[in-house]
């Protein structure tokens, strides 16, 4: 049985689509009869800021944030805006997805921090208790046709991950909002997309 | 009809859509036949205009952009005079703006219903401040309608109007960043199909309606005192009202615990009370109404309870004024909220976790924890979580103009060391996507000191470059007051991007040329609001509802307000900016006059999103590591793309993020940049 309240993270940056993954699974919750609530910090017009989103699905939800440990699940397009996201919201045994395709900040490229090793998230991820599967989607995106639909990539691994388990909706459902919120014309590119990551996800699952 | 462009303009009331807060504020208005908006944009306030503006042909409404929220506010106004219902948005910042017309208006009020929607920012993601802005229309006094969600966003703009017409003021809508950047589902009412009709009547329902100074007489005045005794009795029929508005409800706990939650505080608090199992506990007044407060309910609150905790977003705003109440009505009940006993924090947002603590705290029940072992991975994990500076984007044209003002002042600072001058520039700052020349990087650690002398800081970078950052306009002023302080110690810049130009600086810049400041004014001319999403400005050529316009130069405008000494530059060709810069900064120094420096190339990223519609980039640029000597000059561009492996010693493009301007190139001593053609983007 689907749960009452159900919370998910989306965490990436400014112009990988952040918003718009949130927004398709919102619509999904919408098709299932849930009230949705996403709170986003889309920072302003430029490109490359640190952004997320909040999604609050349940029946009777108002507000828009998650608290600490309560994501059931976290769709990181970025691996270090994932880890940023992770250590604070995602649960113990909460599922994740991590895009290994990094984007360095700035403070990397002045020298002044240090952008941590691909291996370094994923123990993180592994210490957090996180179930979870990670790859290059940007790399599957560019072979479906876009990089613009890495979020899409990663939303068709979530779909495999939320196989069998008690998530509010399931991979038809969010094919549907899928293809309600893409242009016609990167329809196409975006279900490729969709099917690579869910694909790269059962094939990890199975090892 | 043809289909509207955007789902807010469906006829089909009872849908249910995913909407921003915002769009849902602009459905509001739709809903209420709304006929004339105006505003400037704001973050978090835009999407109202932007989203009505996709639809403005379908209902018939004039739209616009306006140059700055006095002016839009003024036609609103207007428009609201001759019994249009209007509409004006805009950020907290903007509602200082709006103040001198905003505190009149109150005094002849509207015949058309006005809804003021103002949006307010906590946390201050996109803002100089937190300020609360409900102060300022307490100030004025009329009626302000906060919303808990995206639902009320839609419902409280909508009856914003009724309630407007039915008291005959402005009506007030503070609403804030958590909701109008969040979406909820909303679900839709009907389009009210007739409209206001335009009339005028100087002497409607009162004598000199329209005119504060006409000669009203009113309670023995005349006049504004006359008009100010007329306000105040609407103000009284309001304080009866609101204890009447559907969006308050006193809800009855098992408890003698009170709980007054104030807009998006009762979302928090609703939520809170079952993610802690204590549904039903409290005593609740849920608030839409923080001013004026609906003293009946509040009465029949205290009534039943031993205790009362306010939660509300911004400032102790309704905790203040139940104070101020429960002197005289029920002193012994005790307040909590965020001034004597506090149980929430008085600055930052309000957020979902601190509302749950807060008020487990107050109802004596169990917060959820995370355990101590969690904690300890935690924290050890956050180690390696590197911080994110906020940059701008890749090929950026602001960056070819910060690279050029650093050069300049670094060449005119030593020449005038070796006139015994000491050298210290003071580059004063403003608002929009070149802000971020102030916002330092996040990881680099900087010590305060107290001098007394002026003060060289070293900096490599565009992102350290504004000494000063305050508000829209607000550079320039500075700079001309710096100057008349008599701060010679060395050169004074103010930039301005072309939006904020036109919305803050006209005046100051004849105000400096007039009273005979001398400083540099470099106004980055990239023809487009880009901070706040790229809504179109006076340099843009086409209107919110995209008619072409005239395209304002500023050079132009600038030499009609005094300006003589001006030079036009393209940022991308970093030789000339930087000479430009230069010879207007050593000019103003040598003849003491304003000098305008106009860096004029549109914003990269519409430039960019264009191009990627149409075929995608010609071409991108990489460095050639047999060539490259590891100087760094190039990263010191500031653009994103550009980074530095520190074990080779090398620079590198990341080719997903360049956008072939060629910047980087020309910063290369050893010619080890050169552009590629790129396949597939
Ligand atoms: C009074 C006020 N109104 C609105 C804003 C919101 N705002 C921030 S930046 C900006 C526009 C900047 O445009 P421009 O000066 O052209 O610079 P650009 O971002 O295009 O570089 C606006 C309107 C504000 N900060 N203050
Ligand atoms: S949006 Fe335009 S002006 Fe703003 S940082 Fe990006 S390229 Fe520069
Ligand atoms: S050419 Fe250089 S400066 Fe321009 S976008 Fe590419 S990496 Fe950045």
């Amino acid at each position: 049985m689907a749960r009452d309240e159900y919370y998910l993270m989306v965490a990436g940056i400014g112009g990988q689509g952040t918003v718009l993954l949130s927004r398709i699974i919102g619509d999904a919750a919408l098709m299932k009869g849930y009230h949705v609530r996403i709170g986003e910090t889309f920072g302003a017009a430029m490109r490359g800021g640190s952004v997320h989103s909040h999604i609050r699905i349940g029946r009777e939800v108002l507000s828009p944030l998650l608290l600490e440990d309560e994501a059931d699940a976290l769709l990181a397009i970025e691996p270090l805006e994932g880890l940023r996201r992770a250590v604070v919201y995602l649960k113990p045994g909460g599922v994740a997805v991590l895009n290994t395709r990094k984007v360095y900040p700035i403070d990397v490229n002045f020298g002044v921090a240090r952008y941590p090793k691909i291996e370094e998230i994923i123990d993180a991820f592994n210490k957090l208790g996180a179930v979870f599967v990670y790859g290059d989607f940007t790399d599957l995106a560019e072979k479906a046709g876009t990089a613009r639909a890495t979020n899409v990539a990663v939303l068709g691994a979530y779909a495999r991950l939320i196989e069998g388990t008690d998530a509010p909706f399931d991979k038809e459902t969010l094919i549907e909002a899928v293809k309600g919120r893409v242009p016609s014309k990167w329809i196409e590119a975006n279900l490729k997309a969709f099917e690579s990551g869910y694909k790269l996800a059962d094939e990890q699952l199975k090892k | 009809m043809a289909r509207p462009r955007h789902v807010v303009g469906y006829d089909e009331p009872g849908r249910r859509a995913i909407l921003l807060g915002n769009e849902a504020a602009a459905r509001g208005a739709i809903e209420a036949g709304v006929q004339v908006v105006a505003g400037y944009p704001g973050t978090p306030s835009s999407e109202v205009i932007e989203t009505l503006s996709l639809v403005a042909k379908d209902f018939d409404m004039h739209v616009e952009w306006s140059i700055n929220e006095t002016v839009a506010f003024n036609v609103a106004s207007g428009a609201a005079i001759v019994g249009a219902r209007s509409m004006a948005t805009m950020k907290n910042a903007g509602t200082n703006w709006v103040m001198d017309m905003f505190a009149t208006l109150v005094y002849t009020g509207v015949r058309g219903g006005f809804v003021i929607y103002s949006a307010d920012d906590p946390e201050a993601f996109y803002s100089s401040t937190e300020q609360d802005t409900r102060h300022l229309a307490k100030a004025v006094g009329t009626l302000i309608l906060e919303p808990m969600d995206q639902q009320e966003n839609k419902d409280l703009v909508k009856v914003g109007f009724d309630y407007s017409e039915k008291f005959e003021m402005p009506v007030f809508v503070r609403t804030i960043t958590r909701i109008n950047h969040s979406s909820g589902d909303v679900e839709f009412g009907p389009i009210r199909k007739e409209r206001n009709k335009v009339a005028f009547d100087r002497h409607w329902k009162l004598p000199w309606r329209w005119n504060v100074y006409g000669p009203f007489k009113y309670k023995g005045k005349a006049g504004p005192t006359a008009k100010h005794a007329w306000q105040l009795e609407q103000l009284e029929k309001i304080k009866e009202f609101v204890n009447e508005v559907p969006f308050n409800k006193l809800i009855p706990g098992e408890t003698d615990l009170g709980i007054i939650a104030s807009g998006i505080g009762y979302a928090y608090l609703s939520d809170a009370l079952r993610k802690l199992g204590a549904v039903g506990k409290p005593w609740i007044l849920k608030l839409a109404t923080p001013y004026p407060l609906p003293e009946k309910l509040v009465s029949e609150l205290l009534e039943n309870v031993k205790k009362v905790f306010v939660i509300e977003e911004g400032d102790p705003f309704v905790e203040e004024q139940l104070y101020a109440f429960m002197k005289e009505n029920h002193p012994e009940i005790p307040i909590y909220g965020k001034t004597k006993n506090q149980l929430l924090l008085r600055y930052g947002e309000l957020g979902f976790a601190q509302v749950v603590n807060a008020v487990a705290k107050y109802l004596g029940v169990k917060a959820p924890e995370v355990p101590e072992e969690r904690r300890k991975i935690k924290a050890e994990i956050s180690k390696i979580v590197a911080p994110r500076s906020s940059a701008l984007c890749p090929g950026c044209q602001h960056l070819g103009t910060y690279w050029g003002l650093r050069f300049a002042l670094l060449k005119i600072s030593a020449e005038l060391r070796r006139q015994g001058v000491k050298g210290v520039w003071i580059v004063n700052g403003d608002i929009g996507c070149y802000e971020q020349g102030g916002y330092g990087i996040f990881a680099k650690p900087i010590k305060a000191e107290a001098t007394t002398e002026s003060k060289l800081w070293p900096f490599n970078n565009p992102y350290e470059i504004l000494d000063t950052n305050y508000i829209m306009g607000g550079g320039i002023g500075l700079a001309q007051g710096e100057f008349q302080a008599g701060y010679r110690d060395g050169p004074i810049v103010a930039v301005a991007g072309d939006s904020t130009f036109f919305h803050a600086t006209m005046t100051a810049l004849a105000n400096a040329v007039y009273n005979k400041a001398a400083f540099t004014f470099i106004v980055m001319d990239n023809a487009w609001t880009a901070m706040t999403g790229h809504q179109p400005s006076p340099t843009s050529g086409v209107t919110a509802t995209l008619e072409p316009s005239k395209v304002f130069k500023i050079e132009d405008v600038a030499r009609s307000l005094g300006v003589e000494h001006i030079w036009t530059v393209d940022p991308y060709d970093l030789k000339a900016t930087e000479k430009a810069i230069y010879e207007a900064i050593k000019t103003s120094w040598e003849k003491k006059t304003v000098t305008l420096v106009v860096a004029r190339r549109e914003c990269a990223l519409q430039v960019v999103r264009r191009l990627l519609r149409t075929g995608g980039l010609p071409e991108i640029y990489y460095v050639d590591e047999d060539k490259c000597v590891g100087c760094t000059l190039c990263v010191q561009l500031g653009c994103p793309a550009v980074g530095f492996d520190k074990e080779k010693k090398k620079a590198w493009i990341d080719p997903v993020l360049c956008v072939g301007c060629g910047m980087c190139a020309q910063t290369c001593p050893v010619n080890a940049i050169h552009p590629k053609t790129k396949e597939g983007r």
